[in-house]
C-alpha cells in the first residue's frame, strides 16, 4: 500500500462526511420543508415520502458524524455511495420527466418556476461524493480514524 | 481485503462512538417522528375544522359554491404577493359568500412562521382573521430575522383593533402551536410542495400565471 493512500483517505472521508453533515444539519431546521423536498421528487408515495423526508436528515448527520471521526469507514462509505447513488437516480428522473424542482440537496426543495431547475451541477457533484465513498469502501485506511484496523491492515499489506 | 474490526482493545473508543452516535440520533429521530403525526387533542381555534384538514374555514356551510383551499406561509415573500394580487377578491367572495374558503397556514419556513400562524389562529378566535392576515403580509419583514416575536405578534394586533388581553395571551403562549403542526401535517398529506398552493374544488391551480392574474384567478374559480 502505497504511503499516501491513508492522507486520500482522510480527504475523502472529510469531503463526504463534511457535506453529509452539512446537508443534514440544513434539512434538520427545516423538517417540512425536507418532507415536501422528498415528495416533490414525485417518486414514493407521499405518506412514505413525508418519513423519509424527516429519516434522512437524522441518517446524513449520523453518518457525517461517522465518516469524519473515521468511526466505522468501510461500511459507512459504502452507505454514503449507495445513498448518492439513489440521489443520482432520482434528479435523473426529476429531469428526465420534466419536473421542475430544487433537489433539496442542502435544504430547500419542492417545486420551482419551470425552466430554473439545474440538474446538472447536482448530477455531477453527488456522482462524484459516490466515488470517494467507493474509494472508501475499497480502501478504507486512513489517517486520523477511530478505525485501529485500517493502519494496521496498511502497513500489513 | 479483509478491513473487519478486529475484536480487542484497540477498537474500544471506535465502538462506543458508533454506538454513541447512532444511539443519540434514534433518540431525537423517534420523538421527531411521532411529533410530525395529527395531534387529535390539539387546541383548534373555533373556525377550523379537521373536516377542512385544520384550516381556518369561513362559509364552511355553504352548499354549492366552489371551495377554495390556500395553502401558504406567513413569511413566504410570494404568497405575499398573492395576497396582494388576489387578497381582496377572495374576502369579497367570503363577504358575499360565494365561496367557501379555507386558510391552510403552513409554517415551513422556520420558527417565525410558526409564530405568526399561531398568532393568526388567535386572532381568527377574535373574529379578526382576515384583517390580521392583510395586516401580515402588508408588513412581511425578511424571513426569520427575529421580526414576528410573539411579542411583536402580540402588540401588532392593535392595528387591527384587537386589545383584548386574551388574545396577548394566546400569542405569547402559543395556545395553538399543536394547531399549527396539524395544519403542517395535512398539508404534507396533500402533497403541498410549494406556497401559495391554491386547490379549486380539490384540483390545483395551474402554476404560473393563474396565481397573479385578476382575470385568470377570476376564471379559474368560476370553471370551479
Amino acid at each position: 500500500m502505497k504511503t499516501f493512500t491513508p492522507w486520500i483517505g482522510l480527504i475523502s472521508r472529510l469531503i463526504l462526511g463534511g457535506v453529509l453533515l452539512a446537508a443534514g444539519l440544513l434539512k434538520y431546521q427545516h423538517l417540512d420543508k425536507s418532507q415536501m423536498a422528498v415528495r416533490a421528487y414525485e417518486l414514493l408515495p407521499i405518506a412514505i415520502a413525508n418519513v423519509i423526508g424527516i429519516v434522512l436528515p437524522f441518517l446524513e448527520i449520523g453518518m457525517g458524524l461517522l465518516l469524519i471521526l473515521g468511526a466505522g469507514t468501510r461500511i459507512v462509505g459504502l452507505a454514503g455511495a449507495v445513498l448518492m447513488f439513489i440521489f443520482v437516480i432520482g434528479i435523473s428522473q426529476a429531469w428526465a420527466r420534466g419536473l421542475s424542482i430544487d433537489c433539496g440537496c442542502f435544504g430547500g426543495g419542492g417545486q420551482v418556476a419551470p425552466g430554473t431547475a439545474n440538474y446538472l451541477p447536482e448530477l455531477l457533484r453527488d456522482a462524484g461524493l459516490a466515488a470517494l465513498g467507493i474509494y472508501l469502501f475499497i480502501y478504507p485506511q486512513s489517517k486520523f480514524a477511530l478505525d485501529k484496523n485500517s493502519h494496521q491492515q496498511g502497513n500489513q499489506s | 481485503m479483509n478491513s473487519k474490526p478486529q475484536p480487542g482493545k484497540d477498537n474500544f473508543t471506535r465502538n462506543l462512538v458508533i454506538v454513541v452516535v447512532v444511539g443519540v440520533i434514534l433518540l431525537m429521530l423517534v420523538p421527531t417522528l411521532l411529533s410530525k403525526k395529527t395531534n387529535k387533542d390539539a387546541v383548534i381555534p373555533s373556525v377550523a375544522s379537521s373536516a377542512h384538514g385544520y384550516g381556518i374555514t369561513y362559509n364552511a356551510d355553504l352548499t354549492g359554491v366552489p371551495v377554495i383551499d390556500i395553502y401558504e406561509d406567513f413569511q413566504c415573500p410570494v404568497c405575499a404577493q398573492f395576497e396582494a394580487a388576489q387578497g381582496d377578491y377572495i374576502e369579497s367572495l367570503i363577504a358575499d359568500k360565494k365561496a367557501t374558503v379555507v386558510y391552510h397556514t403552513l409554517s415551513f419556513l422556520g420558527p417565525e412562521s410558526i409564530a405568526a400562524a399561531n398568532a393568526g389562529a388567535c386572532a381568527a378566535d377574535e373574529g379578526k382573521f382576515l384583517d390580521f392576515h392583510k395586516m401580515l403580509y402588508v408588513t412581511q419583514p425578511k424571513e426569520n430575522s427575529g421580526a414576528w416575536s410573539n411579542a411583536a405578534l402580540a402588540a401588532s394586533g392593535q392595528s387591527v383593533g384587537i386589545t383584548s388581553q386574551k388574545f396577548t395571551t394566546c400569542v405569547t403562549k402559543g395556545k395553538f402551536a399543536d394547531w399549527v403542526g396539524n395544519v403542517a401535517a395535512e398539508g404534507a398529506k396533500k402533497n403541498v410542495n410549494s406556497t401559495p398552493t391554491v386547490f379549486i374544488n380539490g384540483k390545483e391551480l395551474n402554476r404560473g400565471n393563474d396565481y397573479y392574474d385578476r382575470n385568470l384567478f377570476k376564471a379559474a374559480i368560476e370553471r370551479g
